[in-house]
């Protein structure tokens, strides 16, 4: 089975659309200039590269979602998709979401801490807010996720298209990238001191560091059949990808290379192709000091002798750094490398550093007489790094593509919490004894001090829960993933490291702590933490985000990507989070609610298969997992439940549970809620699968439905003994 | 040394280095290890303590913002953190200038 990209769309600094960007790529054009945006006062290094004209049309959207917004139009538009008559997906890959416009309201919330005013705004532009903006202007969608893995949430958004694709469920995938320029991501990448003073030099000896970019660029993905059927014709094949963990270091680069070499190989041979197919890489090349020495090795490694004729270049020089975009934008010019048969360029290399033995596109773009397939290469904070593979749709060669016929088991659970911490059967007392809102939730004590020293909060609570949950499923091994969700990410933490450099100026900028405010920082702290080396990134979804990355981790596997991953979710209580709550609901009477407390849950899912390889105890078998959007709850492919017991369980006593259970077998099932076991969280979903996950392996029950539901969507999952 | 500029109160060399020591182990989240524990001239980074680059940039930030001392980049701030005899013969030189 092929996967086409039949669609483009891209606002980049260079120009709005895919063709305005690609004249000035080819003709070497750079984009990287002072920021006007906002004040840079104070700042090491005010350069980078801006996007103009962006509009920003309406309350409640950001920079970020207005350009991705034009940039999957277009990428709509020239696929010729039409929501209303084919089942269409939306991922969307990000980092800072509507950081620069929450930046203004953090600077006010700074001066008047209670003002309800900017308390009730402060969590409107939450990661996932791109994706609602997206479903209301261009959808409705069948499916969306939101993703984080830093610098390479992008490629990872194709990534987990691509696995949608090859499910079969889905007949086309808009995927991409977005993000804005904001002083939290530009003071933090100064105190790293990761910025070339002038517009970065990738591959050159005189480099200095990166330049901060900002865009958009969104793929349409489908099969080539469906594409085929429709008469249209494909710009480039999406022929292979790879994504892992170097589970190395929070911001620096595993500098053998290692990692990502095997990632190349992986995606090269997925692609069903070996080195000698391989014309182009658009590499990641940042041009950080660390960056392109890695690269040049993991190249060198993966494609042998075959790297002295493959010409190698960084659109980064010309867009600067668009970080959650950029894997999405480079794999659009990528694809168009291919389609088009023209290199594009590093611009302003003047001195490529001999050292690196790459071959360059140096100044300017040229055409060459085939392109029959290029690499995209993307890296993120914390070490999590995709690879993905373009080539020629005529090409001969078929894709390898791996069954997905294997049944799905869960094999360890945990959940740390108001409750201390719990294994899998213990997951399953859980909702029988509520345990006190405020008992202390400690994670240093199950953790080595001085290796988890630069773990935030988030990131030591997430580490109690998955090791656990490990340890249950018969212990660490490294090809392990991981996929971990949050509903705002670290909101406390931004708003500290803000609120110091509002006192103090952009000089005080934390430097240990920008890395912790990346949405995926938690998954990149973890897996160095724990040494798991697979498929990782973060998921949001508001208060289904561990639904969704339980979900995400289901479908990484059944497509082959992984054979093991933990999926859930980490929700540290958050003062913010509370006040805004607070500012909100504070016209009603005082709210019954239930106290907010610290929740981190993990669940360990592979195949039957692999389970029985290693001599794993399966928990719980995986029977049925949905999930959809826009209204309707499916209610009508909700599976029946099987002979003997059977429960309900739900993160919280939601009205919308009984519509979608009203008239189905489930209905007259007890229902447990877990809300009032271990107090309100956002990460309750995680909970509940793991809840269901300890019934079953304790024999409480024979099966269990969970069931989280969020705006106009949800997800369901059958979980049973057999 | 010039404390009005500084704004600072003078520090003996051993106070200087206390409050360096100090530093390192509140800054990097050195959790359970005393600061007197570390030797002057212990090295700092890879062997000895095992810091690396991100404690490098975390200790300079700190020590600009505590010390009023501001750490150069690249190659001379390795010379200046070898360990903390050298971080604080830095300091005292910087504030006596």
């Amino acid at each position: 089975m092929r996967l086409w990209v039949t669609g483009l769309g891209l606002v980049t600094p260079l120009g709005i659309g895919v063709e305005a960007t690609w004249g000035r790529l080819v003709r070497g054009d750079r984009a990287i200039r002072p920021i006007t945006l906002f004040d840079v006062g104070g700042q090491r290094v005010g350069v980078a590269g801006e996007v103009d004209g962006v509009e920003v049309s309406a309350p409640g959207w950001s920079r970020t979602s207005s350009m991705a917004a034009t940039a999957a139009e277009e990428a709509m538009r020239a696929a010729g998709i039409d929501v209303a008559r084919a089942r269409v997906g939306l991922v969307v890959g990000g980092t800072t979401g509507g950081m620069f416009e929450t930046e203004q309201l953090l600077g006010r919330l700074h001066a008047e801490p209670e003002c309800r005013e900017v308390l009730v705004a402060m969590l409107s532009h939450p990661l996932t807010s791109t994706g609602d903006r997206l479903d209301e202007r261009l959808g409705p969608f069948a499916r969306v996720r939101t993703l984080s893995s830093a610098c390479s949430s992008g490629a990872n958004a194709l990534v987990v298209a691509a696995g949608w694709l090859l499910a079969g469920d889905l007949d086309a995938v808009v995927a991409g990238g977005s993000d804005g320029l904001c002083r939290l991501t530009l003071s933090g990448f100064n105190a790293l001191g990761a910025l070339d003073p002038e517009p970065c030099r990738p591959f050159d000896r005189r480099r200095r560091g990166t330049s901060l970019g900002e865009g958009a660029g969104f793929l349409v993905l489908e099969r080539a059949e469906s594409a085929r059927a429709r008469g249209v014709v494909p710009i480039a094949e999406l022929a292979g990808w790879a994504l892992g963990s170097e589970a190395h270091h929070i911001t620096n680069p595993a500098p053998d290379g290692v990692v990502v070499a095997s990632l190349i190989q992986r995606a090269v041979a997925r692609a069903g192709l070996s080195p000698r197919d391989i014309d182009y890489v658009n590499a990641h090349g940042t041009g950080t000091p660390l960056n392109e020495p890695m690269e040049a090795s993991a190249l060198a490694r993966a494609l042998g002798a075959e790297l002295a004729r493959i010409p190698v270049s960084s659109s980064k020089a010309q867009l600067g750094h668009s970080l959650g975009a950029a894997g999405a934008i480079e794999a659009a010019i990528t694809a168009l490398v291919v389609s088009r048969r023209t290199l594009v360029p590093t611009a302003g290399l003047d001195e490529p550093d001999p050292a690196l033995g790459l071959l360059h596109v140096p100044h300017v773009g040229r055409p060459v007489s085939r392109v029959r397939a290029a690499l995209s290469n993307a890296f993120g904070f914390g070490g999590m790094d995709t690879v993905l593979v373009f080539a020629d749709p005529d090409r001969e060669t078929e894709p390898q593509r791996t069954p997905t016929a294997a049944p799905l088991v869960v094999t360890g659970a945990a959940v740390f919490g108001t409750g201390g911490l719990l294994g899998t059967e213990e997951c399953g007392a859980l909702v029988d004894r509520p345990s006190d809102p405020d008992a202390p939730v400690d994670p240093d004590v199950h953790l080595d001090a001085m290796r988890a020293r630069r773990l935030d909060r988030a990131a030591r609570l997430g580490a109690v829960a998955v090791e656990r949950a490990l340890a249950d499923s018969g212990g660490t091994d490294a090809t392990t993933g991981l996929i971990l969700g949050s509903a705002f990410g670290n909101v406390d933490g931004s708003a500290a490291y803000m609120h110091r450099i509002f006192d103090k100026g952009a000089r005080s900028a934390s430097p240990a702590e920008f890395p912790n405010l990346v949405p995926s920082s938690p998954v990149g702290h973890v897996s160095i933490y724990l040494g798991l080396r697979g498929s990782a990134f973060a998921t949001e979804d508001l208060a289904t985000s561990g639904e969704s990355a339980f979900m995400q981790a289901l479908q990484l596997v059944a497509t082959g990507e992984a054979s093991r991953v933990v999926a859930g979710a980490v929700e540290p209580k958050s003062d913010i989070v509370d006040r805004v709550l607070a500012a909100l609901f504070a016209p009603a009477a005082p709210q019954e609610g239930l106290a907010r407390s610290d929740v981190a849950a993990a669940i360990v899912v592979e195949t039957e298969t692999e389970a029985r390889r290693r001599g794993a105890r399966v928990m719980a078998r995986v029977r049925q997992a949905l999930e959809w959007r826009g209204g309707g709850a499916r209610r009508t492919e909700l599976s029946s439940p099987r002979e003997g017991r059977a429960e309900v369980i739900l993160a919280r006593a939601d009205v919308g549970a009984e519509a979608v259970l009203a008239g189905t077998p489930w209905g007259a099932c007890p229902r447990l809620v877990c809300a009032q076991a271990i107090g309100e969280s956002d990460g309750l979903g995680a909970v509940a699968i793991a809840v269901a996950v300890g019934r079953i392996a304790s024999g409480r029950t024979d099966q269990a439905l969970v069931l989280g539901l969020a705006r106009g969507g949800g997800y369901a999952f059958v979980l049973g003994r057999e | 040394m010039d404390c009005a500029k500084n704004g600072i109160v003078s520090m003996s060399p051993a106070q200087l280095r206390g409050e360096l020591k100090r530093l390192i182990v509140t800054e990097l989240n050195l959790k359970g290890r005393d600061p007197s524990s570390i030797e002057d001239d212990e090295p700092l980074f890879g062997t000895g303590l095992g810091l690396d680059s991100l404690d490098a940039l975390q200790l300079a930030m700190s020590i600009e913002e505590q010390l009023h001392v501001r750490i150069p980049e690249g190659d001379e701030a390795r010379a200046i953190f070898q360990s903390v005899s050298t971080i604080a013969d830095y300091v005292a030189r910087v504030q006596a200038g």
